[in-house]
């Protein structure tokens, strides 16, 4: 039974009409038109959904949607404005500015075939909310160790995940 | 240029004018089909001789380049552009590329052949590059001897003319020599589809020599990674089209079963869905995706399929291949008689067999596809398939029709390795089967159980390796059989399954080895083949695949194996051993490179310290080499194993290779970093396994890939040349980690294992047996 739901995306207030246990990702993706998170294994094993709610990941295959009414949700595309609030840039330099876990990415070239990535990404920015600068053993322990799964790259660029977090981790805190 | 000699063709200016085409205004030098009035209606394929079909220079000096090949997460959608860059003197900046569809690219070809993709669009940049150079001697009155060119700017006797000005207004009627011909299905040949290759450009333009490159050896970035970052990609799961139905799959019980009754849906419950059969091959599709998805396991709950049982299990798949009646071998090579007088006579012969389990390609985002199978039989189909012009063959071949009735277009997707390189395996097949019985498009995604259960897998392997030594402890003579069921098996599982036409060949066997030591001259190597597990179904079984690297990762495995423990029964260090047995250099150099790099000491295996049991973590090093499509790789690994526990850490993994000239330092760095992962992941974790009816491996908890915890510190070493051409750069790095891991397991514990993975329960009963 579909339900007249209020989601919070990005900072965008939209209605959805969407059953209430129908997971986020479809929300996101098909109603919404977003899509930066995708569909991997649809039970919350590798990842590839990600989305931050209220800051905090987690996986949008297996989140009912109604549990996203009244709360926060960011996805890739989200990132950048979210940086920039953080940092209360003015509009001209939000505009030309990414998350710098975004540019970290870009600059450690870190996607192979990147589908797994921007899971990878919001992984990141829930890692650095929460440790601002962590080293190599907390940044493998927050991949893989922390639930309901590892984040799974089938590529293997786990090397360049590392680098590219040291690296948006000096740049936020620079 | 060379006209003189005739190889270069020859080129002519006709005056035309400005064309208008998808929208935009441009001017180019050539449209690949023919008059403007024909620009609108949209073509089926490009004519490969004409220039455009593969190269346009804009009024605005950027530059579009097409390929049928794709970008399959290793970078070449930035090194086409480097290499197109170089021979043009422009920035690859300024290059856009067009790939992997059928209608807009020219040449077909596996993506996975970046050296060949790379050969055509170089050779066609040259024709061009000479091409401008004549032009602009002719424009600026200059002879061709006195122009250089600089970012895409013709110099010359202190005048200067842009390319984006000396095309303006222009057509050259430059053709371009091929040879081969589109893919097309045939049964009679290998893998049931022929022109794989695509496309080959002819003839020998003047090329620049590799030492005076200046952006080929550069780390240019991927052009496509700031949009993935950003999530303005475009990707195959993305696709939507008006009207179109999503489906979800519905498997039978087992790779075997058989539709009995399908039952009924209710409509209250699901009302836009329906039930789509057509012989085993079944599907919901709605309009709502959400209600496909739902709908599905309550159809599949109310459906009823015939029993059946014809795997045996793949706790027995070694035992079922050494029992398996193989004829005389499919392939082989070498001289039975004098290898078995030579081993006769050898002072020591050592033998083994190893075993490598079923794995799989295991994309990270199921297979996804979208057909629109259109009432004048005109098809169109999404896909990210790596081998978009055998996807068409394959297609059209199912349905009956031409494959100029079929457009392929390809989009980025999860990297698949393999799976699709012969143009098979897809959700493409489901979703043209299900749009033909709908009239509408469909989106066919499938899950990860599916493509974990459904998708064509890697074979097991297993392989008897002997080998003869003289008296000072030199490999003389070397006998190796290598057993596998068909790899090379890419029928489209719903095409399979609704009892469509399809298109494979016979199994046979496939020698892959690269022969790396030239001083090991007496060699008997044989290579058998055997049908599908389960070859009966519905479905024809475990349908066996090529995968990374394919037959010589496992074959290399298996031989490199027996060297090591060869090297170990003289007491000979494994590098200084392998030394012995080779001349070649590059194989020397990228073997000292590596072993410095990873503070290599000489002394042999097992580590003195090595033992068996205790909490106590032991500690082992291994190493294994490859050589590979003209590319020389060498792999240490650096392990802690641990016998109470069984667990195996790969703490440093050192790798090293000689492709020939690097085009691209850092993406060679990321993809060599990449497939030590892939390759640990094999050594340490992979296996499908099954159950006599049906895969079990189903999802990722239980089909278990390395995980960022789990990756090793890696140190990369490179050797560029310029006096060797381009090699393999990306795709081997996967095949050293295996037997590199297993080397240093034997080294921290004297141990040989002979099979992989080695997970935590295998090495607890390798020691305990031991």
């Amino acid at each position: 039974m579909a339900n007249e739901l209020t989601l919070s995306v990005n900072s965008v207030k939209q209605v959805v009409s969407a059953p209430a246990e129908m997971p986020l990702l479809f929300a996101l993706r098909n109603h919404l038109k977003l899509k930066g998170p995708r569909l991997g294994c649809g039970m919350a094993q590798c990842g590839a959904c990600a989305v931050l709610l209220n800051g905090e990941e987690i996986r949008s295959c297996v989140t009912p949607v109604s549990y996203a009414v009244g709360k926060e949700v960011t996805t890739i595309e989200g990132l950048p404005a979210r940086w920039a609030t953080e940092k209360g840039l003015s509009a001209a330099d939000a505009a030309k500015t990414l998350h710098p876990v975004q540019q970290a990415w870009i600059e450690e070239q870190v996607p192979q075939c990147g589908y797994c990535q921007s899971g990878m990404m919001i992984a990141a920015v829930d890692l650095l909310a929460r440790i601002p600068n962590p080293s190599i053993a907390q940044i493998k322990n927050a991949f893989t160790n922390k639930p309901p799964s590892p984040h799974l790259c089938r590529c293997g660029t786990y090397s360049a995940i590392i680098t590219a977090v040291q690296r948006a981790a000096r740049a936020m805190q620079g | 240029m060379s006209e003189a000699n005739g190889r270069t063709p020859a080129t002519t200016l006709t005056r035309r004018g400005v064309v208008k085409m998808g929208g935009a205004l441009f001017v180019s030098f050539a449209l690949p089909i023919g008059d403007s009035a024909c620009a609108a209606k949209a073509a089926v394929s490009l004519d490969p001789t004409q220039l455009a079909s593969w190269l346009e220079i804009r009024s605005d000096d950027t530059i579009v380049m097409r390929t049928g090949r794709t970008e399959i997460g290793t970078g070449m959608s930035g090194y086409y552009p480097q290499v197109v860059a170089e021979e043009l003197r422009v920035r690859p900046e300024v290059i856009s590329l067009i790939m992997g569809d059928t209608d807009k690219t020219p040449d077909g070809g596996y993506s996975a052949g970046f050296i060949s993709g790379m050969a055509n669009v170089r050779k066609v940049a040259a024709y061009t590059y000479h091409a401008l150079l004549g032009l602009a001697a002719r424009q600026l009155g200059v002879p061709v001897e006195s122009l250089t060119v600089v970012d895409g700017v013709v110099l010359g006797s202190g005048r200067k003319i842009r390319y984006g000005q000396l095309v303006q207004g222009q057509r050259l009627d430059l053709k371009i020599p091929v040879t081969g011909t589109p893919a097309k299905a045939d049964r009679t040949k290998w893998v049931g589809v022929t022109s794989l290759d695509g496309y080959t450009v002819t003839g020998d333009p003047p090329l620049k020599p590799l030492s005076q490159c200046k952006v080929i050896g550069t780390s240019h970035p991927i052009p496509g990674i700031p949009d993935k970052v950003t999530g303005k990609t475009r990707w195959c799961c993305d696709v939507t089209v008006p009207n179109m139905l999503h489906a979800r799959m519905i498997r039978p019980t087992t790779l075997g079963a058989t539709l009995i009754s399908v039952g009924e849906i209710d409509k209250k419950q699901f009302p836009t869905t329906a039930i789509v059969t057509m012989g085993n091959l079944v599907a919901v599709v709605s309009p709502s995706e959400w209600e496909a998805v739902s709908a599905a396991p309550v159809v599949a709950a109310g459906m009823k399929w015939t029993d059946w049982a014809g795997l045996p299990g793949s706790e027995n798949v070694t035992r079922t291949l050494r029992e398996y009646r193989w004829s005389a071998p499919p392939a082989s090579r070498g001289k039975a008689a004098e290898v078995s007088a030579a081993m006769a006579k050898a002072a020591k012969t050592i033998s083994a067999s190893y075993d490598q389990p079923y794995v799989r390609h295991a994309p990270i985002g199921p297979f996804v596809a979208v057909a629109d199978v259109r009432s004048d039989g005109g098809v169109t189909v999404w896909t990210h398939s790596a081998q978009s012009q055998g996807l068409r063959a394959r297609l059209a071949y199912m349905l009956g029709a031409t494959p100029e009735q079929v457009v392929v277009r390809w989009l980025d997707h999860s990297g698949q390795f393999g799976r699709t390189t012969l143009g098979g395996d897809g959700a493409e097949a489901d979703a043209v089967i299900l749009s033909k019985l709908t009239g509408k498009p469909v989106r066919v995604q499938w899950t990860l159980q599916e493509d974990l259960a459904w998708s064509s897998v890697s074979p097991a392997w297993v392989a008897d390796i002997q080998a003869g030594l003289d008296a000072h402890g030199r490999v003389i003579v070397l006998r190796s059989s290598f057993y596998s069921p068909h790899m090379f098996d890419p029928r489209p599982v719903g095409a399979l399954l609704a009892g469509m036409p399809c298109s494979t060949s016979p199994p046979g066997g496939w020698i892959a080895t690269e022969w790396p030591y030239d001083r090991i001259q007496n060699r008997l190597e044989e290579a058998f083949g055997m049908p599908n597990l389960g070859a009966d179904a519905s479905s024809s079984g475990l349908r066996g695949h090529i995968m990374r690297t394919p037959g010589q990762r496992q074959q290399n495995f298996a031989l490199e194996a027996l060297v090591n423990e060869a090297a170990a029964a003289v007491g000979a260090d494994p590098i200084q051993f392998r030394l012995a047995h080779t001349t070649d250099p590059r194989l020397i150099d990228i073997l000292e490179a590596t072993s410095k790099a990873a503070s290599w000491e000489p002394r042999t295996s097992p580590h003195p310290k090595a033992r068996r049991t205790g909490t106590a973590p032991l500690t082992g090093r291994g190493v294994c080499i490859i050589v590979r499509q003209n590319a020389y790789w060498a792999g240490i690994a650096e392990i802690e194993v641990t016998p109470t526990t069984g667990v195996i850490r790969v703490i440093n993994f050192t790798i090293g290779v000689d492709p020939g000239k690097i085009i691209n330092p850092r993406q060679l760095d990321r993809c060599m970093k990449s497939g030590v992962v892939m390759g640990l992941s094999e050594a340490l974790k992979e296996e499908v396994t099954f159950d006599k009816g049906a895969v079990t491996s189903t999802n990722w908890s239980r089909y278990k890939i390395l995980t960022m915890e789990e990756t090793p510190q890696i140190k990369v070493v490179q050797i560029s040349r310029d006096d060797k051409g381009f090699g393999g750069g990306s795709e081997a790095a996967n095949a050293v980690g295996p037997q590199a891991v297993a080397a240093a397991f034997f080294d921290a514990t004297g141990v040989y294992a002979r099979r992989i993975p080695l997970t935590p329960a295998y090495v607890m009963t390798l020691l305990k047996v031991s």
